[in-house]
């Protein structure tokens, strides 16, 4: 090993760890930022309206439900559209991140195999696709808010900005640990799917959380991690800053994700190359 | 100063979903790695696919891989890519690693040529300007015309890989990492590839090529590496390297 005592002090261990990886993907925000933005572009090439589909999906989707659960409810629609839209919008942003988690590093094994690869650049052009996309349908609020209820737009509703950091701060460490998990346990994809659905019910998207209530409003409610992150961007789009308990609980639910996944990924990220 | 450097490097692949029967094939395959069981988990197969690999190269050294199929040339080449982290043993470096395995990283046929050769200059680690900058060489030397602005899914084959040996060898190599040579397309732009391609690996600081191609390693190479099942057997000139390589092979016959 002469040449590695002769340079010794220059020489650098090619394998990186996964606090590196995590800032070598950051530094690359270009990278990450055109894999997402390309991701959007792609699935609605030769289309005329692009990814404005997705948002008239929505659109229709959310008039429809308000309709027939205005009714059920007994609200009315100036009062419970924008509060179906709202949850709609930020289901749709959140649900959307965990599931194509799922297939994180399943569809990128191109891409990984090819040379060393930061693993995060993926998980952050994921959340960007999907920060794009949300930056469409939000015009479903905004168009309904300023029909129905301009009085609902206050200074509270500048609280949503650091509600939707929260979300994209958590949707990295959810598409790295799903990620990875996924990747290995192919199963796991299946399961979330199932999880998502089931999720939109049981999660206070279309039904207010006032009207459960003792242990089954303590379950899906209050501990329940997808309600306090959409909610902390809901509540200020509604006009009223989120309770200090959610936004405990968000915070808690971002510390403590990040640290599996941080934990996790330091384990496990050379192993990702050979789960492929 | 570049420098490349393997230290007692071993690489065990895990076969996941692996059946019995299929554990039993595997057992009796001759060539490839060796296939053991997981101390941990005796019911887990792995397959040994580098065994105990040291290497020490610097400044102008061209290392061509020498071994048949599944002695593991491109395990070795993805190890030193940084593809792989070695199971045990350290892989050390000085100066940047270039693997060309595939030359377009994330090509997708529904972008344009342009939009993909940004996308894969960056990916290679360039900043959007260094790419911008070579555009005008690739699209030129590429000779892909109008066509560089329409969807890569309206390419031929030919093209595609010229636009890909165009901006592959538009990089700055480093150390520089082959599995084969890169395609050319046509005789006619092979002639044309021929000289860039040289200029490119003259660029390089550090070479390793993998190939089963004698002419190719002879004509670049100044030593070789001869590789028997995840093991280097022996390391020294070309021509040493390929007689022994030669006997190897028909001792197996």
């Amino acid at each position: 090993m002469n040449t590695a005592e002769q340079f010794n002090s220059e020489l650098e261990p090619l394998a990186i760890t996964a606090r590196q990886d995590c800032l070598a993907g950051l530094r690359r925000w270009d990278v990450f930022a055109r894999l997402g933005w390309f991701e959007v572009k792609r699935r609605y090439r030769r289309t005329i309206i692009g990814p404005l589909w997705g948002t008239l999906n929505l659109a229709v989707f959310i008039l429809a439900l308000g309709s027939v659960g205005g009714g059920l409810l007994g609200k009315n629609m100036s009062e419970y559209l924008p509060f179906l839209a709202t949850g709609m919008i930020m289901w749709v942003f959140i649900s959307t991140i965990i599931s194509e988690s799922c297939s994180l590093f399943v569809a990128s094994q191109n891409l990984f195999r090819q040379m060393q690869f930061s693993y995060s650049t993926l998980a952050y052009a994921l959340v960007w696709r999907n920060f794009i996309v949300f930056l469409h349908n939000i015009a479903v609020y905004f168009i309904l808010i300023i029909l129905l209820a301009p009085h609902l737009l206050t200074p509270w509703t500048l609280l949503a900005i650091p509600g939707i950091m929260l979300i994209i701060l958590n949707g990295v460490w959810i598409s790295l640990l799903l990620g990875m998990i996924c990747l290995r346990f192919r199963d796991l994809q299946q399961l979330v799917a199932t999880f998502i659905q089931i999720g939109m019910f049981i999660t206070p998207v279309f039904w207010p959380p006032e009207s459960l209530n003792g242990i089954r409003r303590m379950i899906f409610v209050d501990l329940n991690p997808l309600y306090s992150l959409m909610e902390v961007v809901r509540s200020p789009l509604l006009g009223v800053p989120a309770t200090e308990s959610l936004y405990i609980a968000a915070v808690i639910v971002t510390v403590v994700g990040w640290t599996i996944t941080f934990l996790f990924f330091g384990q496990f990220r050379k192993r990702i190359a050979y789960w492929a | 100063m570049t420098a490349l450097i393997l230290d007692h490097v071993n690489v065990d692949f895990p076969i996941y979903g692996a059946q019995r029967s299929l554990r039993k094939v595997l057992l009796e395959r001759a060539t490839g790695g060796l296939i053991g069981r997981d101390e941990k988990r005796s019911n887990r197969i792995t397959i040994r696919a580098l065994v105990d690999i040291s290497l020490d190269l610097k400044d102008g050294d061209r290392l061509g891989l020498v071994g048949h199929n599944g002695a593991g040339k491109s395990t070795l080449l993805k190890v030193m890519a940084g593809v792989y982290e070695p199971a045990s043993g350290r892989v050390l470096t000085r100066g940047r690693i270039t693997p060309l395995f595939e030359t377009m990283p994330g090509i997708d046929l529904e972008d344009t040529g342009y939009e993909n050769t940004i996308t894969a200059g960056m990916l290679f680690g360039m900043t959007r300007e260094e790419v911008e900058q070579k555009i005008p060489e690739i699209e030129e030397f590429s000779e892909l015309g109008e066509y560089f602005a329409l969807p890569v899914r309206s390419y031929s084959a030919g093209m595609i890989t010229r636009l890909g040996f165009a901006l592959a060898t538009a990089i700055e190599p480093g150390i520089l990492l082959m599995d084969e040579g890169i395609g050319a397309g046509d005789a006619r732009f092979a002639e044309r590839a021929a000289k860039r391609m040289d200029d490119f690996i003259g660029r390089s600081r550090i070479l390793v090529l993998a190939s089963h191609s004698e002419a190719l390693i002879h004509s670049t190479c100044n030593k070789a590496a001869l590789m028997k099942a995840g093991k280097i057997l022996e390391v020294g000139r070309v021509d040493d390297i390929f007689n022994n390589y030669h006997k190897l092979m028909s001792t197996k016959l």
